[in-house]
C-alpha cells in the first residue's frame, strides 16, 4: 500500500462514518430542523464518496441540486411549519418499532447476500477507465446519444412537478376559505 | 268414422286451448259455453261414430287409426292411435253425453265464481283426458289419459285452493292415485318386456304364450293393473280419497267422481280382460274387492251427515257392483251398470247441488228438512234418482243391478258368496238413500232451511235444472236396453270385444231378482220408519250401542290406519333426516363456512387501518420475505 | 488508485438504505419521513455509481442523475402536500391520516 492508497482509505472511512452518523441523526432527531441540517452533512459525505467513484459530475450535481435546492426547500417548509413539524416519539419500543427494525435489517442483509451470490466473483477488479469517465462532457454525450429518451423524460417530469407544486400551493387556501375555517382532521 | 273419433277426442282439447288463449277477453259464462259446446261437439261425433259402427258387420267393428308414430324402434311401433270399437264407443257416448250435461249444469252452478274460466277449462281438459283414456289405441295412450285424468281430478278437487281442506283433499287423491299408477306402470313394464308391444291387439295375441296362465308374471301383470283400477275407482283398500274429494265443486263430484273417472278402473278391467283371464286368482280378487266395498261403503254411507259424502260412498258402493261384475267376467253387466249409474248418480249429485245452491252452500243434512214442499221438482228428480239407485223397477238401476246379481248367481260358489254381499248391498243402498230422501226432503222444515232458502224461478238456475231433468228421463228409461232374460243389447254390443259370461236363467234368475227387490223395498220401509216419521230410534240406537255406530262413523279406521302405517313413518323419517343428517352434514357446515368467512374477513379487515406506516411496514416485511424465497429458489 | 473494493461500497449503500427504511417506518412526522426517503434514494444512487465504476459503464451515472431528478420532483410534491395539509389544519401525523382505511 502506497501513500495514495492510504489516503484513499482514510478519506473513505471518514466519509462513511460521517455518512452513517448523519443518516442516523436525520432519522433520530426530534427537531426537524436538526434533521434537515444533518441531511446536508449526509449529502456532502455522499458527494465525497461519489468523487472516489470517479463520478465527478454527479458529485457536483448532488451538492448543487440536493444540498443546494432540495434541502433548502426542506428548511423553508420546516420554518413555515414551525412547531407543527414536530411529532412526538411517543413511548418506548412498540411491536411496530421492533418489526420496523427487523424489516430494515432483514432487507439489508438479504440484499447483500443476493448481490454476493449473483455477482460475487465479478466484484473484485474494477474496470480500467480513462480520464473522461464521469466528466461533464461524457455525461452530456451520453445524454444526447444513448439516453436521449431519459433526458427528455426527465425534463417532462420536472415540468409536471413544477406545475403540481404550484397547484398545491395555490388551491388549498381557497378551499379552506370556502369551507369556512377549521377543517377537521380526516379519519 | 275415424275422423269422427278424432274430432270427438280433440274437440274438448280445442275448447281448453281456446279458453286458455282467450284468457281475460272472455267472461266466465262464455268460457262455460265454449267448454260445454266443445263437449257437445264431441258427443255428436261420438254418436256419428256409433252409428257408423253399427253399420258394419260385427267382426269388422274394430278400427285403429294412427295420427302419427311416436316411437319406432325395431318392430316396436307406438303411435298416437285411437281405437274405435264397441267398448270404446260405448264409453265415449257415456263420457261425452253425461259430460255435456254436467258441463251445462256447471255453467249455472259456477256462475259468479271468481275463477270461473279456469274451472271450465279444467273441466274440458278432464273430458279430453277421459276420452284419451277410453279411445287410446295402445296401453301407452291409455296410461297417458289415465295420468291426465288424475291430474284434472287433482286440479278440480282443489279448485278453491284457498281452502286448506280442499288442498289436502286434492293431494290425498293425487297421491293415492299415484300409487295405483305406479302399480299400473309396473304391469306395463312386464307386459312390454314379455310381449314386446304396447298396442292392444298384439299384446292380447302374444300374452298367453308370453305370460302363460296363472304364472307369477301373469299374476303380477294383473295385480298391477288391478292396483291401478282400485286406486282410480276408489275401491277398498285405496278408497279413502273419494269422500275427501267432495271438497270440489258439486259438478266436479258429479262428473269425475260419479260418472266418469272412477269408472275408468272398470273400463280398464274390461279392456284388458284377456290379461285378467290369464290370472283367474286376480280376476276373482277384483270381484271380491268389489263385493267387500259394496258392503263397507254402504255401512259408512248410513251414518254420514254431509249430503255429498253420502252420495260419494254410494258411488263407491255401486262401483263395487261393477267390479263384482267384471271380476266375474260379466263385462256386459258391468258396463251396463256403469252407464245407468252414470245417469242416476250424476242426477243425484246435481240435484243435491241444486239443494246446496238453494241453501247457500250448506251441505249438512241435519240442517235440512222439508225441502220437498219448497223445491218440488228438485225433490221429484232426486227421488227418481234414488229409486234408480235403489234398483226399483222400472227405473234404470233395477235392470243393471239385476244383471250383475244374476251373473253372480251363475258363477259358482264364489259367485253366490258375492251375490250375498250384493244383496246385502241392495238393502243398505235403499236404506241410506232413502234416509237421505226423508231427512232432506221430508217434513218438517228446519229453521235453518226456513231462513236460508232462496228459490229461483225454476227452483234453481235454468242452466242447472234442464240437465237434471234430462238425466231424470234417462234414469227412467235407460235401463230398458238390457233386460235380463229378454234381451241383452249391451252384452251383444260388446261381444266383439269381450265375451261376457252367461247369466243365470230360469228360476235362479227370478229368485235373485225378487230377493233383491224385496230387500230394497224393505230398506225403503225401514228408512221410512226411522227417518220418514222423524222417530228417535236412530238416536236411541246410537246412545244404547255406541260401538255399533263407531265403526261406520270412523270409516272403519282406514284413514287412521293409513296415517299410522304410511304417513307417520314417512314424517318421522323426514324430520329425523332433517335433524340428524341434513342439519349436521349440510346446513351447519355451510352456515359455518359463511360465519367463518365473515369472521376471517373481519379479522383481516383490521389490517386496513388506513395508516401509511403500517402499510409501508407490510411492504418492507413482504419484500424481506419474498427476497428470501427468491434466493432460496434460485 | 486502489481503495476499498466495490463490495464495500455496496455494503455501505445497503446499510444506508436500511437506515433510511428504518426512518420511514419509525417516524410519524411526514416531513421527517420525506427526509428519510431522500436518504434511501441516495443510497440507491451510491449503488448505481459503484456498479458504473466497476464495469466502466457511464449509463449508471446517467441513471443516477435521473434518480436525482425524480427525487427532487417527488420532494417538491411531497412538501407541497405537507404545506397544503398544514394550511387546512390537518394534523401532521402519519398515523392519523387514515383515509385509505378499507
Amino acid at each position: 500500500m502506497d501513500a495514495g492508497e492510504i489516503l484513499v482509505w482514510i478519506v473513505w472511512i471518514g466519509a462513511v462514518t460521517a455518512l452513517f452518523a448523519s443518516g442516523l441523526a436525520v432519522v433520530l432527531f426530534q427537531n426537524p430542523f436538526y434533521s434537515a441540517l444533518s441531511l446536508i452533512v449526509n449529502l456532502a459525505s455522499l458527494a465525497v464518496l461519489f468523487l472516489l467513484l470517479s463520478a465527478e459530475f454527479v458529485a457536483a450535481a448532488q451538492v448543487l441540486v440536493y444540498a443546494g435546492a432540495v434541502v433548502v426547500m426542506f428548511l423553508f417548509v420546516t420554518a413555515y411549519l414551525g412547531g407543527r413539524a414536530d411529532a412526538p416519539w411517543a413511548g418506548g419500543p412498540t411491536l411496530q418499532r421492533l418489526f420496523a427494525v427487523g424489516a430494515a435489517a432483514a432487507i439489508a442483509i438479504e440484499v447483500v447476500v443476493a448481490i454476493s451470490l449473483a455477482a460475487g466473483d465479478r466484484l473484485t477488479d474494477p474496470a480500467e477507465v480513462d480520464e473522461a469517465f464521469g466528466s461533464p462532457a461524457e455525461i452530456g454525450r451520453l445524454f444526447v446519444s444513448d439516453h436521449l429518451l431519459a433526458f427528455e423524460a426527465t425534463s417532462i417530469v420536472l415540468l409536471i412537478a413544477a406545475v403540481g407544486g404550484v397547484i398545491l400551493g395555490t388551491t388549498a387556501p381557497r378551499r379552506a376559505r370556502a369551507e369556512g375555517g377549521e377543517e377537521v382532521p380526516q379519519r | 268414422m275415424d275422423v269422427a273419433a278424432w274430432i270427438a277426442l280433440f274437440s274438448p282439447a280445442v275448447g281448453v286451448a281456446a279458453i286458455t288463449l282467450l284468457g281475460h277477453r272472455i267472461t266466465g259464462a262464455q268460457a262455460g259455453i265454449l267448454a260445454s259446446g266443445s263437449v257437445l261437439v264431441s258427443f255428436a261425433a261420438s254418436v256419428v261414430a256409433f252409428v257408423l259402427l253399427t253399420g258394419r258387420a260385427e267382426e269388422e267393428r274394430s278400427e285403429t287409426s294412427t295420427l302419427w308414430t311416436w316411437l319406432s324402434a325395431g318392430d316396436l311401433e307406438v303411435g298416437f292411435e285411437v281405437l274405435v270399437d264397441p267398448l270404446s264407443v260405448f264409453m265415449m257416448l257415456v263420457v261425452s253425453g253425461v259430460g255435456f250435461l254436467i258441463l251445462g249444469y256447471a255453467t249455472g252452478y259456477m256462475r259468479g265464481d271468481a275463477e270461473e274460466r279456469r274451472y271450465h277449462a279444467y273441466k274440458a281438459l278432464f273430458v279430453f283426458s277421459m276420452l284419451l283414456l277410453v279411445q287410446g289405441g295402445n296401453l301407452l295412450l291409455l296410461l297417458a289419459g289415465w295420468g291426465m285424468v288424475g291430474l284434472s281430478s287433482y286440479l278440480l278437487i282443489n279448485f278453491w285452493h284457498e281452502r286448506p281442506t280442499a288442498v289436502a283433499a286434492g293431494k290425498k287423491a293425487f297421491v293415492m292415485n299415484a300409487f295405483g299408477d305406479a302399480t299400473f306402470v309396473l304391469a306395463l313394464f312386464i307386459l312390454f318386456a314379455q310381449t314386446g308391444a304396447l298396442s292392444f291387439a298384439p299384446v292380447f295375441e302374444r300374452a298367453p304364450e308370453a305370460l302363460g296362465e296363472s304364472t307369477t308374471l301373469s299374476v303380477l301383470v294383473a295385480l298391477g293393473l288391478l292396483g291401478g283400477a282400485v286406486a282410480k275407482s276408489a275401491q277398498i283398500p285405496l278408497h279413502t280419497w273419494l269422500p275427501d274429494a267432495m271438497e270440489g265443486p258439486t259438478p266436479v263430484s258429479a262428473l269425475i267422481h260419479a260418472a266418469t273417472m272412477v269408472t275408468a278402473g272398470v273400463y280398464l278391467i274390461a279392456r284388458t280382460a284377456p290379461l285378467f283371464e290369464l290370472a283367474p286368482a286376480i280376476h276373482d280378487l277384483a270381484a271380491i274387492l268389489g263385493g267387500v266395498t259394496i258392503v263397507v261403503a254402504g255401512l259408512i254411507a248410513l251414518v254420514q251427515t254431509d249430503i255429498k259424502r253420502v252420495i260419494a260412498y254410494s258411488t263407491m258402493s255401486q262401483i263395487g257392483y261393477m267390479f263384482l261384475a267384471v271380476g266375474l267376467g260379466a263385462y256386459g253387466a258391468g258396463m251396463f251398470h256403469l252407464m245407468t249409474h252414470a245417469f242416476f248418480k250424476a242426477l243425484l249429485f246435481m240435484a243435491a247441488g241444486v239443494v246446496i245452491h238453494a241453501l247457500a252452500g250448506e251441505q249438512d243434512i241435519r240442517r235440512m228438512g222439508g225441502l220437498g214442499r219448497e223445491l218440488p221438482w228438485t225433490t221429484r228428480l232426486f227421488v227418481i234418482g234414488a229409486l234408480a239407485l235403489a234398483a226399483i223397477p222400472p227405473f234404470a238401476g233395477f235392470f243393471s243391478k239385476d244383471a250383475v246379481l244374476a251373473s253372480a248367481a251363475n258363477a259358482g260358489v264364489l259367485g253366490w258368496l258375492l251375490w250375498t254381499l250384493g244383496a246385502i248391498g241392495a238393502f243398505l243402498t235403499a236404506l241410506y238413500t232413502f234416509r237421505l230422501v226423508f231427512v232432506v226432503f221430508g217434513p218438517p222444515i228446519t229453521d235453518f232451511a226456513r231462513e236460508h232458502l232462496h228459490r229461483e224461478r225454476f227452483e234453481g238456475p235454468l242452466a242447472m235444472m234442464w240437465p237434471v231433468a234430462v238425466l231424470g228421463v234417462l234414469s227412467i228409461v235407460g235401463g230398458l236396453i238390457q233386460i235380463p232374460g229378454v234381451w241383452h243389447l249391451v252384452d251383444d254390443w260388446l261381444h266383439p270385444v269381450v265375451e261376457s259370461v252367461e247369466e243365470a236363467h230360469g228360476w235362479v234368475a227370478w229368485f235373485s231378482a225378487l230377493v233383491a227387490l224385496g230387500l230394497a223395498l224393505a230398506g225403503i220401509a225401514l228408512a221410512w220408519l226411522l227417518w220418514g216419521r222423524r222417530s228417535d230410534v236412530p238416536e236411541r240406537v246410537r246412545a244404547g250401542a255406541p260401538w255399533l255406530a263407531a265403526a261406520p262413523e270412523r270409516k272403519f279406521w282406514f284413514d287412521e290406519a293409513y296415517d299410522g302405517v304410511f304417513a307417520w313413518p314417512v314424517r318421522m323419517l323426514a324430520t329425523s333426516l332433517g335433524r340428524f343428517v341434513e342439519r349436521p352434514l349440510f346446513l351447519d357446515p355451510l352456515g359455518g363456512l359463511g360465519t367463518g368467512m365473515r369472521g376471517l374477513s373481519g379479522r383481516l379487515g383490521a389490517v386496513q387501518t388506513g395508516g401509511v406506516r403500517l402499510y409501508v411496514l407490510m411492504l418492507a416485511l413482504g419484500l424481506a420475505v419474498l427476497t428470501v424465497v427468491f434466493l432460496a429458489v434460485s | 488508485m486502489m481503495g476499498p473494493g466495490i463490495a464495500s461500497y455496496l455494503v455501505v449503500s445497503v446499510i444506508l438504505f436500511g437506515i433510511g427504511a428504518f426512518g420511514v417506518l419509525i417516524r410519524r412526522s411526514p416531513l421527517i419521513v420525506l427526509l428519510a426517503l431522500e436518504i434511501m434514494l441516495n443510497a440507491g444512487n451510491l449503488a448505481l455509481l459503484a456498479f458504473a465504476r466497476q464495469f466502466g459503464d457511464g449509463s449508471g451515472q446517467i441513471f443516477a442523475l435521473t434518480v436525482m431528478v425524480v427525487a427532487a420532483s417527488e420532494a417538491v410534491i411531497g412538501l407541497g402536500l405537507i404545506v397544503a395539509m398544514s394550511r387546512l389544519r390537518v394534523e401532521l401525523d402519519v398515523d392519523k391520516l387514515t383515509t385509505l382505511r378499507g
